[in-house]
Formats: C-alpha cells, sequence, structure tokens
C-alpha cells in the first residue's frame, strides 16, 4: 500500500507539472489524462485500498478551489460592516490576490498559473456584461445616450490615440531604451488602457449624493466604452500583424467599427425579441424559465463572437431589450432568481478577475521600465482629464442640463481602470509583441494606483467639493409634507414642460410598443402589474391565516381628532408626532421610480416588494379594525386606526 | 409666434433658447392652437402619476399666479401665460443682490401658497390643509383618510404654535395666513431648490 501510494504521489506531481503550463480555469477539456507512472508496460498491481488521484479530479476541483476562495475572501472583508464603504472591494480583491499569488510564488518557485484568452472572453466577461446591461435603467439611459456615446466612442478614441502617441513619443527617446517599440504597438497599448471600469467606484457612488444623469453617464459610458476597447484592440491587433497597412485597409477599418457596433446590436435586439416571446409561453413550466434567460443571452454573446461583430453590445442589446417582456411573463420566484443568479454570476466572474491579477502580479511576468511605466501613468491621469474637460465643454453646448465642474471631476477621477485592460493586456500575442512583459507591468502599476489611491480618495475628496448644506434640524412633520409637495410640484412641472424633446420619440415608441410588441410578447391575463400579483398572493396566504389563527391585535390608540369642529385644535402627544412622522416617509413613496445606485454585489430590496407588503400590512391592520369595531360593545372614545404601529 | 410685449417677459430672464423650447412643447400640448385647455394637460403621460396633478393643472389656470388682477381660473391660456408659470421655476442668478433674492423668494412662495389656498381667500384653513394633505396621500389606497386627516391636523398644530405662540383652550387658529406661510418656509432655501434644471441661467434676459 505504500508502495502504491508513493508511486501515485509520483505519478500526481508528474501530472502537476505538466498541466502546470496550462491555466488553472484551464481551456483545454481534453488533457486531463494522466501519465502512467510506470509507462507502457502491463505491470500486475496489487487492489488498492485507498488511493488518491488528484489529476483525475484537478480541473474541476482547481476550479471550484478558486472560486471559494473568492467568495470566502468576501465573506471576510464584510464582516467589518464600514470596510466596503472606505475601500472599494476590487482593492480587497486584489489584495486577497496578491497574498495568494505570493504564497504560491514562494511555495513553488515559479509564477504563479495565469488567465487564458478563451477563458476570459468566454466564460468571464458574459457574466459581467449582462449583470450591467439587464440592471441598466432604460429610461435614462436614452434619455442620455447622445452624451454617453459621445464619451464612450470619442472620448474612448481621444484616450487611445492620444495616450498612444504620447507614449511613442516617449520611446523615441533613446535614453530610455524603448524605440524598438512601434507605433502601432504603442497605440495598441492606449487602445487597451483606455477601457474605464468604474464599477468601484460606482460602489462609492451610493455613499455620495450623486445625482441621476451623472450616475447613468458614467454606467453607460462603461458599458459602451468596454466595448470600443475591445473594438479598437482587436483592430490595431490586426493591424500589427500585417507586414504593410494601405490606405484601404485604414477606411476597412473604420467601417469595419461600425460594422462591429451595429451588428452585435442588432443581433442583441433580435435574440432579445425570440426570448421575450419564448417566456410567452413558458408558464407550465416555470422552473426553467431563468434558463432562457441566461440561454438567451449567452447565445447572443457567442453569436455576435462568431461573426467577430461586438459580443458585448450584443449581450447588453439582448438584455435591454428582454428586461421588460420577461419581467412581465416570468413568475415571481423566476424573476428572483434570475436577479439574483446574476448578480452571483457576475460577482463571480468579477472577483476572480481581481484575484488573478493579484496573483498575477506576483512572479517573473515583469519587466520594470522607469520611464515607460511612469509616463504611461502620468499620460492616463493627463489624457483622461483633459478628455473629459474638452469633451464636457463641447457637449454642453447641446444639453439642456449642463455638467457641472464637480461633475466632471467625478467623471474623470472615477476613471479607474480594471479588469478589461488587465485581460487585453494578458492576451497579447508574444510574438509580436516582444516587450510584452513591460506591458503587463504598466499595465499593472495603473490599474494599482487608480483602484487604490483613486478609489479610496474619491470619496473624500467629493465630500469636498460638495457645497454644504445648513445644518438639519429634525424635521417637523409640516415641513415633511411642505418638502413631498414640493417635490411632486417640482416633477409636475417637469413633466409638463418636457426633457429636450425626447418626450416625443419615447411617446412614440411607448404607443408602438402597446399597440403591436406587448401583444405578440407578452402572455394574455395578466394583472396590470407586478405589484398587484405580489398583493394577490400576499392576501390569499394572509386570508388563510386569518382563518387558522384568529385575530391578535393591540392597535395603539390615539386621542380622538375626530369629534371637533373646523377649526379647533387639540395639541398632540410627541409621541403621536412620532407615529405620524412615520406614517409620512412611509407612505410618500418615490416620486418617479429612482434610480437605485447599481451595486454589483448586492441587489436593492425592489420598491414594488416593499409597496405590496406595506400595503398588505395595512390591509391587514384595516381588517382586523372593522372586526374589532363590530365586536366592541361600547365606545368611549372613538379610536383613530392609526398605522404607527408598524416598523 | 405671438406677440409677447417684451417688457412683460424682460423679468423672466429666460434665454432665447428656452423660450424656443417651451415654444415647442406649449404646441405639442395644445396640438397646434394658440391655447391649452385643461384637457390638453392628460395628454402627459407622467402626470398621471402624480398624486397632485389636479393641483398642478389648477395652477397654471390660476388667475392670481397669471399675474392679472382679477381672481378665480382662466379657462384657457395662451404661450405668454405659459411663460410666465415657467417663470416661477427659474433658478437664481448669480447677480442677484438681497433685495432681489427676497423678491424672488416672495414670488415662489406665493406660487406655492396659491396651490395650497384653493378658495382664494388668502388664508389656508384647515379643511384646505387636509385636502391637501389627503391628496399628496392618495397614492396610497389603503391608507384611511382618517389618519391623512390627523396629521394634517398635526401640521396645522405645529403651524399655529410656530405663528401664534402657546394657545389657550378656546382660541381658535383661522388658518395660515401667508405672511404664516414664509415663516414656517424659513429653514428650506427654496431659491436653490424650487427651480427645473433645464431652465438653466447663464444669460441676461432677452426674447423676441
Amino acid at each position: 500500500v505504500l508502495a502504491a501510494l508513493a508511486a501515485l504521489a509520483a505519478g500526481a506531481a508528474e501530472a502537476r507539472t505538466i498541466s502546470d503550463g496550462q491555466p488553472p480555469g484551464a481551456a483545454a477539456m481534453g488533457t486531463g489524462t494522466s501519465p502512467s507512472p510506470s509507462g507502457t508496460a502491463f505491470e500486475e498491481t496489487r487492489l488498492h485500498v485507498f488511493t488518491l488521484d488528484y489529476p483525475h479530479v484537478q480541473i474541476p476541483f482547481e476550479i471550484t478551489l478558486w472560486i471559494l476562495l473568492a467568495s470566502l475572501a468576501k465573506i471576510g472583508f464584510h464582516l467589518y460592516h464600514k470596510l466596503p464603504s472606505i475601500v472599494p472591494e476590487s482593492c480587497l480583491l486584489i489584495l486577497v490576490g496578491l497574498l495568494l499569488g505570493g504564497i504560491i510564488f514562494g511555495a513553488e518557485e515559479k509564477s504563479p498559473p495565469v488567465m487564458n484568452s478563451d477563458v476570459f472572453f468566454l466564460y468571464l466577461l458574459p457574466p459581467i456584461v449582462l449583470d450591467a446591461g439587464y440592471f441598466m435603467p432604460t429610461r435614462l439611459f436614452f434619455e442620455n445616450f447622445g452624451t454617453i456615446f459621445w464619451y464612450a466612442v470619442v472620448g474612448t478614441l481621444w484616450n487611445a490615440i492620444g495616450i498612444g502617441i504620447s507614449l511613442y513619443g516617449i520611446c523615441q527617446i533613446s535614453a530610455f531604451g524603448l524605440t524598438d517599440i512601434t507605433l502601432l504597438q504603442n497605440l495598441l497599448f492606449g487602445s487597451l488602457i483606455s477601457a474605464v471600469d468604474p464599477v468601484a467606484v460606482l460602489a462609492v457612488f451610493e455613499n455620495i449624493h450623486v445625482n441621476e444623469q451623472l450616475y447613468i453617464l458614467v454606467f453607460g459610458e462603461s458599458l459602451l466604452n468596454d466595448a470600443i476597447t475591445v473594438v479598437l484592440y482587436n483592430l490595431f491587433k490586426s493591424f500589427c500583424q500585417m507586414r504593410t497597412i494601405k490606405v484601404i485597409d485604414i477606411f476597412a477599418g473604420i467601417a469595419n467599427f461600425f460594422i462591429v457596433g451595429i451588428g452585435g446590436v442588432l443581433i442583441g435586439i433580435l435574440l432579445g425579441f425570440v426570448a421575450a416571446f419564448t417566456t410567452r409561453f413558458t408558464h407550465k413550466i416555470r422552473v426553467i424559465e431563468p434558463l432562457f434567460v441566461f440561454l438567451y443571452s449567452y447565445l447572443s454573446y457567442i453569436t455576435a463572437e462568431m461573426f467577430h461583430l461586438s459580443g458585448i453590445m450584443a449581450i447588453t442589446a439582448c438584455a435591454m431589450t428582454m428586461n421588460k417582456y420577461v419581467e412581465e411573463n416570468v413568475s415571481q420566484k423566476s424573476y428572483t432568481t434570475i436577479k439574483y443568479f446574476m448578480k452571483m454570476l457576475s460577482s463571480v466572474s468579477e472577483t476572480l478577475i481581481f484575484i488573478f491579477m493579484g496573483v498575477s502580479t506576483v512572479g517573473k511576468n515583469h519587466e520594470w521600465n522607469w520611464a515607460f511605466v511612469s509616463f504611461t501613468l502620468l499620460f492616463c491621469l493627463i489624457w483622461r482629464a483633459l478628455g473629459v474637460f474638452v469633451l464636457t465643454q463641447i457637449i454642453n453646448v447641446f444639453r439642456t442640463i449642463p455638467l457641472t465642474f464637480k461633475d466632471q471631476f467625478i467623471i474623470a477621477y472615477g476613471g479607474l481602470r480594471g479588469a478589461i485592460c488587465f485581460s487585453l493586456v494578458f492576451l497579447l500575442p508574444p510574438a509580436v509583441f516582444p516587450r510584452k512583459k513591460l506591458f503587463i507591468t504598466a499595465v499593472i502599476v495603473v490599474i494599482f494606483f487608480t483602484v487604490f489611491i483613486q478609489g479610496i480618495t474619491i470619496r473624500p475628496l467629493v465630500e469636498f467639493l460638495d457645497v454644504k448644506r445648513s445644518n438639519k434640524k429634525q424635521p417637523a412633520v409640516s415641513e415633511e409634507i411642505y418638502n413631498r409637495f414640493f417635490d411632486h410640484v417640482k416633477t409636475g412641472i417637469e413633466d409638463v414642460c418636457g426633457h429636450w424633446g425626447h418626450n416625443f420619440w419615447r411617446d412614440k415608441f411607448k404607443k408602438f410598443d402597446n399597440k403591436y410588441l406587448r401583444r405578440l410578447l407578452i402572455r394574455e391575463n395578466q394583472p396590470k402589474s407586478s405589484i398587484v400579483s405580489l398583493y394577490k398572493k400576499l392576501e390569499i396566504k394572509h386570508a388563510i391565516e386569518m382563518a387558522e389563527s384568529g385575530m391578535i391585535s393591540k392597535v395603539p390608540s390615539s386621542v380622538s381628532l375626530s369629534d371637533y369642529h373646523e377649526g379647533k385644535i387639540k395639541p398632540l402627544s410627541p409621541t403621536e408626532m412620532e407615529n405620524m412622522r412615520e406614517i409620512l416617509t412611509k407612505n410618500l413613496y418615490q416620486i418617479r421610480h429612482r434610480t437605485m445606485s447599481y451595486n454589483r454585489h448586492s441587489l436593492a430590496a425592489d420598491a414594488s416588494e416593499k409597496q405590496a407588503k406595506e400595503i398588505l400590512i395595512r390591509r391587514r391592520h384595516s381588517l382586523r379594525e372593522s372586526l374589532r369595531k363590530t365586536n366592541s360593545l361600547s365606545r368611549e372614545r372613538p379610536v383613530l386606526a392609526f398605522c404607527g404601529g408598524f416598523g | 409666434w405671438g406677440s409677447a410685449p417684451a417688457t412683460s417677459l424682460l423679468s423672466l430672464a429666460v434665454t432665447s433658447e428656452q423660450i424656443e423650447h417651451l415654444h415647442r412643447r406649449f404646441k405639442q400640448l395644445s396640438q397646434d392652437q394658440l391655447t391649452i385647455r385643461k384637457e390638453n394637460f392628460d395628454s402627459i403621460p407622467d402626470l398621471e402619476f402624480n398624486p397632485i396633478r389636479g393641483k398642478i393643472v389648477h395652477a397654471f389656470f390660476d388667475k392670481r399666479n397669471l399675474r392679472q388682477e382679477s381672481d378665480g381660473l382662466a379657462d384657457e391660456i395662451n404661450f405668454e401665460d405659459f411663460l410666465t408659470i415657467m417663470s416661477y421655476f427659474r433658478p437664481i442668478e448669480m447677480n442677484m443682490d438681497e433685495e432681489q433674492l427676497d423678491r424672488f423668494r416672495k414670488e415662489k412662495l406665493k406660487f406655492l401658497f396659491h396651490m395650497y389656498d384653493s378658495d382664494h381667500d388668502g388664508k389656508i384653513t384647515l379643511q384646505e390643509y387636509r385636502n391637501v394633505v389627503e391628496e399628496l396621500l392618495s397614492g396610497n389606497p389603503h391608507l384611511e383618510k382618517e389618519s391623512a386627516r390627523s396629521i394634517a391636523d398635526g401640521a396645522m398644530m405645529e403651524a399655529a404654535s410656530i405663528c401664534v405662540g402657546q394657545m389657550g383652550p378656546d382660541q381658535v387658529y383661522e388658518g395660515i395666513t401667508f405672511e404664516d406661510f414664509l415663516k414656517m418656509w424659513q429653514g428650506i432655501d427654496i431659491e436653490t431648490k424650487m427651480h427645473v434644471r433645464f431652465l438653466n441661467v447663464d444669460t441676461i434676459a432677452h426674447c423676441y
């Protein structure tokens, strides 16, 4: 037995050294065979009572361990509740990765495993983009589409070309030893480093009071920006691999740019409609409803990739199209499942990427060159700030609501680099890019700088820039009323005077939608809104409970206010004031469905769920009240039905 | 389009661009007629969800807001009136002095006051206040009227205590006058909040 164990351990070690050449999230599926330690000769072995066969499960085992580790890390740093608000999660994930990389490096004296192109683009990226696209508030997005498009496309081009050319200029200076990096390579580097990933900032945005405009700009820009970057990257990469570049190629490149973008969007929309149509018929098989959503989205991604169109645009378009109709067709549980599962996938994906990033930092993949790295960082910051500033001046002319300096600062400073930059640099073919390691080092430095330094300091800086508010005393009931009243007035006036003429197209689309699309894509006999259906379900459940358990009630009574005539008012006690204040704050729902801050790592409770629960609570209370009233024999003081007891 | 006398609009400090935008909106609402009636406001889909929709529409036709000497409600308004109402929502300008700011604030608060005071008698009585709160909370159909009423009563109580001080048990508080109303809003900086963001201040008043 001992001999057998030793033989197997040796075999395992051998298998491990072979497979170390491949990444753990191994792309190649078929290479799991372990070589037999004893060669090809047939040898008789005794029956083994206990065996250790690591190579057999190596790939799934390592994947599971990675994911498990990532999730444990997350638990770890949410234990201290203040931590996530000070430090963005990405920082913490990178630190964990660094730690892990250090351990692996220390233990094995070789570079830790790194990511592989297919794994990233086919498996890790789609969930992140799907998540962003699905939770994108469509109305706000289209209202600001012009600006978002402007920042994403022109801004990225500006950054990419600016950084590329200035770095090329630096490379020409022979003192730095960089003269072998060509213009094209610099442009490629510029394009991949301009991929902005503000998700870390968005998480911080929840604590800063950010207006809706800014939020959707940053969010939308990041989404489109990723797509543009990938397209540019592929374009420049193919240019790099061509021997000569003719003028026709440049035109082809530009045309390709548009085709890739628009083609991706069309595929996405098409599949989105198909998905919506499919869910129309799924009411008998509720259990697999979420599956359709994920399958169709993923299908749109890989179909687009098959044609070398932009998969990111496809999956985003698919998610945005599918969103509305699917939500109405699927059951409540499926809807919740979809949301949670999506968050889970994207969270895992992002975590894995950041941990890989940390792991890859440690090791021998680097080549340090002071000039290149520091100038890269410098140019990234300068070009981003310049770009945002110049673009804003231009776009403000066309906007009805101009962007203030504070907005611009947030957009510029919030240009954190993240996963996409990192992955793209790893995927550079080393044959075409002899200085690949230099690029990797530079990218990692930029990412670390932006994520750590900018990520941590953005919040204090924004608070510093913020206008000081007058000190708030506890608002009186009447003030609460006034404020709410006033908000409604303001919203009403805004609706009356309309925003920027987009209303015309939106109304037109709504009419078209109601007439044709909804009839086609949504199942008949639907209750008007999810609130009503949820409420109905809760009501049935409650009725059953009531029948079984009988009544319990202890309603806090209050001073009777119903028996005075006009003009006379009796004073109210503080508890009653409290109760009133509670009612007001609970009942004055959000005026417009204000966008919840997007957070990759959590799902905000749905407004309609909260409303439905409250409606149910009040209904229950009123049922109780009416039963009590009929049961009570005498009425000394008419008791006011007061809902103040529900917290 | 329309012969708006320049003098009356000069005080509005709205740029020509914004006037054009509002004009387009006006035409859309009025379906290319010269005046708008109350029914035209039904074509705004978002307004339906607003609980105080009635009061907002009403405010557009309120003659007091339209700076006309008479009282009551107009049947229809033209573009000049529309602009007049919109002018209540212009943001403050950088170069305003104390007196202008004060006047500005009073104008805006007067607009709000008129929305509360539906019978145009210059006072917000308890019944009117109750009416406001009920409308405000009408978005939630299951909240009893009683609660809304008691909230309104509580608010009036507060108003009374701020404006009149300690009341004897028999004293009757007539209603909130405009001066009392001003007192209540003292803490809230209405000038910066009460503006529709698109009416942005950059330029001096000029219009065709």
